[in-house]
């Protein structure tokens, strides 16, 4: 990750160069100086290139590459590289932010339903422990009322024995008065 | 990660290069986000009871009807309770 030889020398000649051109040049020459500062630390690279080790490689030619002319204000873009980078971090992270939300209001209204249901029951709980009491105190008129009807019932069976016995009765009647 | 890439390419500058890392560096900061929020599961994981929420809606606004149901029903029990006790004062009448 660290630069090497060559290429910590060139970026030293990158880093000096700016500042020795912003010294001697007013500001309105400063995207010139630093459109020279790129030049002059292009050049300044240029003879790394003549380094024995590289021409122990064959002295071949080095090209840089065709860049477009620097920006004047490269701190201006670094700011704006590392705003946009924050704020794509932050939106990847909000989406699991807004699940957890999503996930919270579920809950939130699950929790409200089952309040309104546990009223709902409480009610009907007091209603039917209400309907107890009151179906005990008529459980002895309940009682009464079965007693009555037994009654009725076995008072309709002795009058249909006694219709049976007059009609008995009435037959025997009837031969002894035709003797 | 990249220390091949850190290499002095062939007939490329420096600032080139410097570019590259740059861009790398974002690349690995991207990728590495993505894979802690990956590795920690939450998107499945949320996803999964979101659903089985939403599967258990159904059966909580089933209950929360029957409930209504059992109300009303309570209701009208007590409204045969209240007419009753006029049939009790009656009986009470008649067993006089």
């Amino acid at each position: 990750m660290a630069a090497t030889g060559d290429e910590a020398s060139a970026m030293d000649n990158i880093s000096r160069a700016p500042a020795a051109h912003s010294a001697a040049l007013t500001p309105a020459a400063g995207s010139s100086s630093q459109a020279e500062g790129p030049e002059d630390a292009a050049a300044s690279p240029a003879p790394a290139p003549r380094k024995p080790h590289t021409n122990s490689d064959g002295g071949v030619e080095t090209a840089e590459e065709a860049v477009e002319p620097a920006e004047p204000d490269i701190n201006e873009l670094c700011t704006d590289m590392f705003d946009k980078m924050a704020i794509f971090l932050q939106g990847e992270l909000t989406a699991t932010c807004e699940d957890y939300c999503l996930l919270e209001n579920m809950n939130k209204l699950t929790s409200l339903k089952y309040m309104e249901m546990k009223d709902i029951s409480i009610n009907i709980s007091r209603n039917l422990q209400d309907l107890n009491n009151k179906y005990a105190s008529l459980q002895p008129y309940l009682d009464q009322i079965n007693q009555i009807e037994e009654q009725v019932s076995a008072l309709e069976q002795a009058a249909y024995k006694l219709d049976a016995y007059s009609k008995k009765l009435e037959a025997r009647f009837k031969k002894l008065e035709k003797r | 990660m990249a220390s091949v890439e850190s290499q002095p390419r062939f007939g490329q500058s420096v600032k080139g290069l410097l570019s590259d890392k740059v861009g790398s560096c974002s690349g690995d900061v991207i990728a590495l986000t993505r894979q802690v929020l990956k590795g920690s599961r939450s998107q499945e994981l949320l996803g999964q009871a979101a659903r089985n929420m939403v599967i258990q809606e159904d059966a909580i606004l089933h209950a929360e009807d029957s409930l209504r149901k059992m109300s009303i029903i309570t209701t009208h029990l007590q409204y045969h309770v209240e007419h009753s006790k006029n049939l009790q004062d009656q009986l009470r009448h008649l067993l006089k």
